[in-house]
């Protein structure tokens, strides 16, 4: 994690803002920062988006293969988190000096991806024990500038909506051998449902207080953080994963005001998120969009 | 500009990966046109004003765009020169690479034409015209919307560029573009977006001053087509083939068609040895020799064995609908093999769909309509395996007595033959030189001219051997060095020498002809060499595979001029046991080049003690003692017929025809070529284990010899097949007094037992399998001949390299490469051979153009309705007809007056009344040419002696007449050879 160097006075000085809820910037604890959403920029991607959280950059691209399911497992698909710091984000990246931010990362999103209610993995199934996609969601942060859990999550979201599988055609063989087909029409292809798909909240801990989408220089005030996982269902928020982050410890009744506060976020926030990637479908339509914008 | 093309592929272990690629759109990209004033212009080619057609559809001057259904069905029309400003998108052109490669080939040659006035448009990567895909639109749609839109902006670019003053000032019309195409969808929605559109046939025949162009216009549908009934059982569609293929429900293979039988074919199939039998015309279901096809293979039940009827189609006419009379001879067929014995039946299937046509161009002759003026007619190709084709015509007077080229468009159910047309001309029938083409075309024998990049790896003229040369090689130039070839032989490739050493050995030397230092591995002329594999022969006409700058000069080691050769010398004791040997490049100067006679002479006339007379002794002791050691080995002395036609040198005709005459010089000569190749092929093989060129004769499976050894048994002798040894000693035993011919003619027969000979690499195969069967020979090369076969090209560049005397390169050491350039050779050799073949028969029809002779013959099989006759004087074999042969009505009558043979299965005999054929009797045949029939003309054998009334011709006076009836110089010929 890229660390900043905070004076005593600056550290209290976020303190008291905590308390007051009005922190550095003028937000509340329950207020985010203003996000930039794109998707569809990675061509080469069968999907991909890009989230720019303030600060914080986060470059997501989805690639699809063919692969057996697991034997223990034979209906479901597969799904791949890989997570690269850039060395642009912060120079102590460099080498393998982000390797364990980007595991942390990584184990974070597994987990709450994990249970088959947060992401139905039944759709990435072709052939039920013989053949599935699987997606590989690779992570790029290209700048930190604090709560990467969260950014990460509805980037990667916003990826996987953007993805599209090629429609594929099962045709039965010799022996049971199935052979696939592709359709040759590009753009007929299929979508991945999100409703289901988690995201992080990581809640803050500073001082006595909770707050949400923590700043670089926040996070060095806080002792310990709560990444919080939300998955929607049936239009209520199940928690689909916590951990703790950071040294600290928290007292029972913290953890519940925790959860239940990263519960209600992330429902808004996913509610937001649904609607703006729906916005910007519609807007773009089924065609190729134009190139224009990041990456160009 | 850029934009981006996303398809997705899926890869060969099965994964599904998108792939895009960067698509970049220029606005620099030029239209080509003389008349336009925007675009930069720097192509050379370029649509000029200078080439206006004269349609009387588009009044006014016009560039033509293509569709890519027009490319690929109306090439021919294309290749006239008639359509002038012509653009081609590359659309078309990329949609015409993936779907034909041939037609692409021949597209290109188009285009790269100056004087054709064919212009690429490069409409993919401009920026006006470049179509992206829609959602929901095939990409056949794409392209057709891409080809709209290159129309529409060609057409408003132009006219922005014609002031519409001044071109009336002018006088001129406004220049346009018109789309020329014949898929109907694409042509309802040009006209739609307001583009000049018009169908192929409707723009060719509106077209003022080619009105014979019509001829050559693909027909897929014949206009007026009577509706008729199909006539044959429906194809299975493309993905109910496939399916069946992967169920292993069908089997595929290619298509064989019988060549004697049009009602009979068969389909190779892995796995099955004699390949799948198809018989009759539904089972057939439309397939054409070479096709892919998908076969269903019949209940055992079912299954029927080959017959051996010889079948001919004939009454065939444009308009026919099947007669009676024929679907009778073909029921009659049909159940004689449904009678056959059970032993006898072979695997039987029909076909039920074609997975891939291969149809090329066919040589033949248009048959005679009895409708006058009318404009379909039936096209008979020169291959028998082809089945006639229907075509349309307007020219059909003058293609009457020409040979000409038709193309197959379709074959509908409904229709009995094929649907083609007319693609051109070769020339006048009989005509020699148009009966060469067709002789060559039918061979696939690459024998256009060189092209001037092959002949620009010509040594530059004068040529000489520099200082350099002289020291990089052994000069041989002192030794008595002399050549012995066949008369009138140009290409000389081998020479020889032996001298005593002052040891008392002899040193004998072969040299070829160092071809090699030549021709450089890789570029155009080695290509076009490999391409050609070897030099094809054909009566009085040579297609080199070399150019003859080297052939006949720079290569060829004439008399008394020095040559690069490439020696191949040993030591040998007075027994012809080799001591040692050595290969090394050299520079010779051949003393003399003689012919096979004057060698003769020189060493049969003891007056003549000169060095050459002294060597050419010793080489043919020598040769005797190699040949006696070889057949002692289990070699085999094969016959086949051989003849020389004496070519009149105008007409190029034949005057005279010979046996070829065997000399001791000969073999002599065969004796050295054998040793040579042999230690090269010792020596290659040792020194390149994985990719040396060899060549092996694979021994006969023993069922390849029992027609020989069935015929043997009938006249009394044993022939062991076992061995080559015992083969080759029981060969030399069945001799008869009576008949000399007898030995030559059990030769004659095991030659066709046996395997043809291949070259390999000797990485492929075990060292067991290199056997050569017909010269008992373990191992064996081509070495001798660079200047005709590309094979020896590559072991002397094999050679050069394991002695250093050249360098090597990485093709020469790769194994795959050279593998398939042996199977290029392997098929080189054979269409050579068969071409050669080919052109003996029609000199011979030629020779008996308007003759007719009595000739001493024998049987050489027995067939259920016809003898083969054997005729020894000019090596000709032809076919007796017993009944039911081709001539309709002749069986007819046949039958009617009773002449009735029968033929017995058992000892494959033909019997009527007390007369009984077997294989080997003497007959009588009168041979004539049968030129009744302009198509194909045939030599006809009738039977003379032994007499049976009815059916032989009568002897004496009709003879006599036949003979008289002969201009009397002719007739004086005859005599004369006959003494």
């Amino acid at each position: 994690m890229a660390y900043i160097a905070l004076s005593e006075a600056e550290k209290t000085f976020i303190l008291h803002g905590v308390e007051e809820d009005f922190r550095c910037d003028g937000r509340s604890r329950r207020d985010y920062r203003p996000m930039e959403l794109e998707t569809g920029l990675v061509s080469n991607a069968s999907g991909s988006a890009r989230l720019r959280l303030a600060n914080t950059d986060i470059l997501v691209g989805v690639k699809t293969e063919i692969d057996v399911p697991n034997p223990l497992t034979p209906e479901f698909g597969k799904l791949e988190f890989f997570v690269d710091c850039s060395a642009n984000a912060t120079p102590e990246f460099e080498g393998r000096g982000g390797s364990d931010l980007a595991q942390e990362l990584i184990l974070s999103l597994q987990n709450a991806y994990e249970s088959p209610f947060a992401f139905d993995y039944r759709t990435l199934c072709l052939i039920p024990g013989q053949q599935c996609w699987k997606l590989y969601i690779d992570i790029l942060i290209l700048e930190c500038g604090g709560n990467l859990h969260d950014a990460v999550s509805l980037a990667a979201k916003a990826a996987l909506f953007n993805t599209k599988l090629p429609r594929v055609t099962a045709t039965l063989m010799d022996a049971g051998i199935t052979d696939l087909i592709i359709s040759d029409n590009p753009y007929d292809c299929t979508r991945i449902g999100i409703d289901a798909v988690p995201l992080l909240v990581t809640v803050c801990k500073i001082g006595d207080f909770c707050l949400v989408d923590p700043s670089a220089e926040e996070e060095v005030c806080s002792t310990v953080s709560m990444v919080v996982s939300v998955s929607m269902r049936n239009n209520e928020a199940y928690l689909a994963g916590t951990h703790l982050t950071g040294g600290g410890s928290m007292h029972r009744d913290t953890m519940l005001s925790s959860i239940q506060l990263g519960v209600s976020i992330g429902e808004q926030l996913n509610s937001l998120l649904v609607k703006m990637l729906k916005a910007e479908q519609e807007r773009v339509g089924p065609k190729r969009p134009k190139t224009v914008g990041f990456l160009k | 500009m850029q934009t981006l093309r996303e398809f997705t592929r899926k890869t060969k272990r099965g994964n599904i990966l998108k792939i895009v690629r960067e698509h970049y759109l220029r606005d620099d990209i030029s239209c080509g046109s003389d008349l336009c004033q925007y675009c930069f212009q720097n192509e050379v080619y370029e649509l000029t004003s200078g080439h206006d057609i004269k349609s009387s559809l588009f009044k006014f001057p016009h560039y033509i765009v293509l569709d890519t259904n027009v490319v690929l069905d109306q090439i021919d029309v294309l290749e006239e020169d008639v359509l002038h400003n012509v653009i081609v998108l590359t659309t078309v052109l990329n949609e015409v690479k993936h779907k034909s490669s041939s037609i692409y080939k021949r597209l290109n040659e188009l285009i790269h034409d100056r004087t054709r006035n064919f212009y690429v448009f490069v409409n993919e990567h401009h920026k006006d015209t470049y179509a992206d895909r829609e959602p929901d639109e095939t990409a056949n749609d794409r392209n057709d919307r891409a080809i709209r839109l290159a129309t529409k902006w060609y057409d408003s670019h132009l006219q922005a560029s014609q002031d519409p003053k001044v071109f009336q000032r002018s006088g001129r019309s406004v220049t346009r573009v018109v789309l020329l195409t014949d898929d109907a969808g694409n042509r309802a929605k040009a006209e739609a977006e307001n583009i000049l559109v018009a169908s192929a046939a409707e723009y060719v025949k509106s077209l003022e001053d080619f009105p014979l162009l019509v001829d050559k216009l693909s027909l897929k549908t014949f206009e007026n087509e009577k509706q008729a009934l199909p006539q044959f059982p429906p194809h299975l569609s493309m993905k109910a083939l496939l399916e069946g293929l992967r169920l292993k429900k069908l089997l595929q293979g290619s298509f064989h068609a019988s060549r004697e039988n049009y009602l009979e074919g068969s389909v190779s199939v892995e796995g099955y040895e004699t390949g799948i039998l198809i018989q009759g015309r539904d089972s057939l279901n439309r397939a054409v020799e070479g096709d892919l096809v998908a076969v269903e293979l019949l209940p055992e039940s079912e299954w029927s064995a080959p017959s051996e009827i010889v079948l001919e189609e004939k009454n065939v006419y444009a308009d026919d609908v099947p007669s009676e009379e024929r679907a009778e001879e073909e029921n009659e067929m049909l159940q004689q093999v449904q009678t056959a014995p059970v032993a006898e039946r072979t695997p039987t299937g029909r076909i039920v769909g074609i997975v891939r046509r291969k149809w090329r161009q066919y040589c033949g002759i248009l048959q005679p309509s009895l409708i006058e003026d009318t404009t379909r007619h039936i096209f008979v190709p020169a291959d028998r395996k082809i089945p006639r084709i229907r075509i349309e015509t307007r020219q059909a007077s003058k293609l009457q007595n020409q040979r000409i080229i038709v193309t197959i468009d379709s074959w509908p159910r409904n229709s009995r033959y094929p649907h083609g047309h007319f693609v051109r001309s070769l020339g006048p029938l009989g005509n020699m030189a148009t009966e060469n083409e067709v002789i060559l075309l039918e061979h696939d024998v690459p024998h256009c001219k060189f092209s001037e990049e092959v002949l620009g790896f010509l040594p530059k003229m004068p040529w000489s051997i520099t200082e350099e040369d002289y020291a990089k090689r052994v000069d041989l130039r002192d030794l008595y060095i002399c050549s012995v070839d066949p008369p009138g032989c140009t290409d000389i490739d081998d020479a020889l020498h032996c001298r005593e050493l002052p040891n008392g050995n002899l040193e004998v030397g072969v040299h070829i002809a160092d071809v090699s230092h030549f021709i450089r591995p890789g570029n155009a002329m080695d290509k076009e060499a490999a391409a050609r594999g070897t030099t094809v022969y054909l009566v009085g006409k040579r297609i080199d595979m070399v150019p003859e700058l080297l052939s006949s000069n720079l290569c060829s080691l004439v008399g008394g001029v020095e040559r690069f050769a490439f020696s191949c010398v040993w030591e040998v004791d007075r027994e012809a046991n080799i001591l040692d040997k050595r290969f090394h490049k050299s520079v010779i100067k051949s003393k003399r080049a003689m012919t096979y006679e004057e060698a003769q002479a020189l060493i049969d006339d003891p007056t003549q003690t000169g060095e050459i007379a002294k060597s050419l002794r010793h080489l043919n002791r020598l040769a005797k003692i190699l040949k006696k050691r070889r057949m002692d080995n289990g070699a085999l002395v094969l016959a086949s017929p051989e003849i020389r036609f004496q070519v009149d040198s105008e007409t190029h005709e034949p005057l005279e025809v010979e046996a070829k005459q065997m000399r001791d010089t000969n073999s002599m000569v065969e004796e050295f070529m054998l040793l040579a190749n042999i230690t090269v092929a010792q020596h290659i093989a040792d020194e390149f284990t994985e990719c040396a060129v060899l060549r092996r004769h694979p021994k006969p499976p023993s069922t390849n010899f029992d027609p020989l050894v069935k015929a043997a048994r009938y006249q009394g002798f044993e022939v062991v097949t076992d061995s080559g040894l015992e083969l080759a000693h029981s060969l030399d035993k069945c001799v008869k007094a009576d008949n000399p011919y007898f030995n030559t003619m059990i030769r004659i027969l095991t030659t066709r037992c046996m395997m043809q000979a291949v070259y390999f690499i000797s990485g492929s195969l075990q060292k067991e399998e290199f056997f050569h069967y017909g010269l008992a020979a373990d191992i064996y090369t081509h070495f001798t001949s660079p200047i005709r076969r590309y094979s020896d090209i590559m072991v002397h560049r094999l050679l050069a390299a394991s002695i250093g005397a050249d360098s090597t390169y990485a093709q020469l050491l790769e194994r795959k490469s050279n593998e398939e350039l042996c199977n290029n050779l392997n098929y080189r050799h054979k269409m050579a051979q068969y071409a050669g073949r080919a052109s003996v028969a029609l000199n011979t029809h030629m020779f008996f153009r308007g003759k007719e002779e009595d000739e001493e013959g024998y049987v050489l099989f027995v067939r259920k309705n016809a003898l083969q006759v054997l005729i020894p004087k000019y090596g000709l074999e032809g076919t007796l007809y017993l009944k039911g042969d081709k001539d309709g009505k002749d069986g007819a009558e046949r039958s009617k007056s009773e002449i009735i043979f029968t033929f017995n299965e058992e000892d494959h005999t033909q019997r009527c009344g007390s007369v009984i054929f077997h294989s080997f009797d003497p007959v009588t045949v009168r041979l004539s040419l049968d030129s009744t029939n302009v198509q194909h003309e045939k030599l006809v054998f009738r039977l003379v002696k032994p007499f049976i009334k009815g059916f032989s011709v009568e002897t004496s006076s009709e003879a006599v007449e036949g003979i008289a009836a002969q201009p009397p110089a002719k007739k004086s010929k005859k005599d004369k050879k006959k003494k």
